[in-house]
């Protein structure tokens, strides 16, 4: 029983890692990024529950940018992925451009909360 | 005749006008505590030519003593609203109602508005004296039956050797109060004599010390009867000499033997029964010298005036204080010393940071000139807080100063500009801008 379901899982992985190389390369890039944002985030939480939540407002405002810009990537890699049916009139530029302005009014916001 | 008094009216009138000012000038103020004008009220006048030792002291060191029977009609404390004396001696043990407009009433308002009172009973005492002792926090002991003279301090361990009296009432006690400022710098070596009655203190009352108390071995009873039941009062608890200083810093002497002010006892000599020592005059006169001086504010009265604070470094007086400044509290105390005022140089006068409880407890260094300051960082808690000093001593005024001060949290712009502990967040957030830049550039521009 241990040696098929860990066969299994071998065999998921597996499956899992060759679907994910078929993937166009800039939904990888996207991908990755996303992954910094939330890392930046979670190192974040660490270092607060280590010192303590003090100038919280900085404290949220740091999350808000990793979360804010991860949130908005998943966007668009969602309007930019070929395979989505209900985007398929959406124009990839579009909705880089909207992935811009977006960002830019986040960070717009995050600069004023940082304190 | 007629000519010349027209012409020696006006001096004369202007004469008076000013010796009326100087009198008024020499009387008690806050600038000069020791008292000066005093109304001794007796029962009988023969009391001032018995006593004339005790009152020719008081007289050589400056005050004037009225001498008044204590029913005399015309007996009056206060006229139009001011106090006609500073101090008041009540040797008329016996007095069952007094003259005039006093009563028990009158004397304690006079000793709630900041006046001195000596008050001494013997035997005889009246329910009147007796009243006016309890008032103050002192009970004398109570009279045995209304047909009984009131019971007498016997010892039968320490009374003094004498030929004539067999009945041990007369008493030499020598347990002190440990107070130079009640009893003065140098120890009284002989024992102080003493025949009436004993007083107990009350234990509730914190204000009522005992000066001279009896041995252990004293008892209060009539010394013409036999004791049928233990009596009552006995030992340390008799207290022979106490005083009382109120919360208003007025002094009171109660004492239940008038004959310790005598001339007899002031001149004779003393032996306690069981000791060798025979001493040629007896402690009374430098005891009672002594003590007159602590209750008639000559010696142990303080005051604090000059109570300033401001942030270290500049001088004028702010009118509220932020969290995490660093002030300076300074104040004078200087003592009277009868004549002039003096620096009081202690180390153990403390100010407290008060809002409920002190934040900052600080003793205050001395300058040696009377001047204490300190300087302390303000806590981390904003609130109206209260520079509190609270000094008690045995024997010294109390001083009670409070000044009130409001203490401000940071304002906005106070805060420090870039706050470390915050540095990961800002680096995060600048790293994320970053991240989205070259984002851009590589999703843009790759195959």
């Amino acid at each position: 029983m241990a040696k098929s379901s860990s066969s299994d899982a071998q065999a998921l992985i597996r499956s899992l890692r060759s679907a994910y190389a078929a993937t166009p390369t800039n939904l990888k890039i996207i991908d990755l990024y996303v992954v910094y944002a939330i890392t930046t985030a979670v190192i974040q939480i660490v270092y607060m529950g280590i010192v303590g939540s003090f100038p919280f407002n900085s404290f949220l405002s740091g999350i808000l940018s990793c979360v804010g810009t991860a949130v908005l990537a998943v966007c668009l890699r969602i309007q930019v992925n070929k395979e989505n049916k209900e985007f398929k009139d959406l124009s990839p530029e579009r909705a880089f451009a909207d992935f811009v302005l977006c960002n830019l009014v986040l960070h717009l916001v995050i600069m004023n909360f940082l304190g | 005749m007629a000519k010349p008094f027209p012409t020696l009216a006006i001096p004369l009138f202007l004469l008076s006008v000013v010796s009326l000012l100087s009198l008024r000038c020499g009387a008690f103020s806050a600038d000069r505590p020791t008292d000066r004008r005093l109304l001794v009220l007796v029962d009988d006048l023969a009391i001032r030519s018995s006593h004339s030792l005790y009152f020719s002291t008081l007289q050589s060191r400056g005050y004037d003593l009225d001498f008044k029977l204590a029913d005399d009609p015309s007996l009056a404390l206060s006229r139009y609203g001011q106090y006609l004396y500073d101090g008041l001696l009540l040797f008329s043990p016996s007095v069952q109602r007094f003259g005039g407009s006093l009563d028990l009433a009158g004397i304690l308002d006079f000793v709630d508005a900041g006046h001195d009172l000596i008050l001494a009973a013997d035997s005889s005492a009246s329910d009147l004296i007796r009243e006016i002792a309890t008032e103050c926090g002192v009970d004398f002991d109570e009279a045995i039956s209304f047909q009984d003279p009131a019971a007498l301090v016997i010892d039968h361990t320490s009374y003094a050797v004498s030929e004539t009296e067999g009945d041990h009432t007369l008493i030499a006690s020598d347990i002190f109060i440990e107070s130079t400022t009640i009893l003065g710098d140098e120890k009284i070596e002989a024992p102080v004599l003493f025949r009436g009655i004993g007083h107990s203190l009350n234990a509730a009352n914190s204000l009522v010390l005992k000066v001279l108390s009896a041995s252990p071995a004293a008892y209060s009873a009539n010394p013409a009867t036999k004791l049928s039941s233990p009596p009552s009062l006995t030992g340390s608890a008799i207290s022979l000499v106490s005083i009382v200083q109120a919360r208003n810093n007025a002094r009171v002497l109660i004492t239940g033997s008038l004959d310790m002010f005598s001339n007899r006892f002031l001149k004779s000599g003393v032996q306690k029964a069981g000791s060798s020592i025979k001493n040629e005059k007896s402690g009374n006169q430098q005891f009672l010298t002594e003590i007159s001086k602590w209750v008639f504010h000559e010696r142990g009265h303080l005051k604090a005036i000059n109570v300033r604070h401001h942030k270290v470094g500049e001088t004028n007086e702010p009118s509220i204080y932020r969290i995490n400044d660093d002030l300076e509290y300074s104040v004078e105390i200087y003592e009277w010393s009868g004549s002039s005022w003096k620096p009081y140089v202690v180390d153990d006068v403390q100010v407290q940071f008060y809002m409920m409880s002190p934040y900052v407890l600080k003793t205050l260094s001395t300058d040696k000139k009377g001047l204490y300051s300190t300087s302390f960082k303000v806590p981390d808690v904003y609130g109206v807080f209260q520079f509190k000093v609270e000094y008690e001593r045995l024997g010294y005024t109390s001083l009670s100063l409070s000044k009130q001060i409001p203490v401000r949290p940071f304002r906005h712009n106070e805060y420090e500009r870039f706050i470390t502990t915050a540095f990961p967040y800002y680096g995060a957030s600048f790293s994320t801008m970053a991240a989205f830049f070259i984002f851009t550039v590589v999703y843009l521009y790759n195959k």
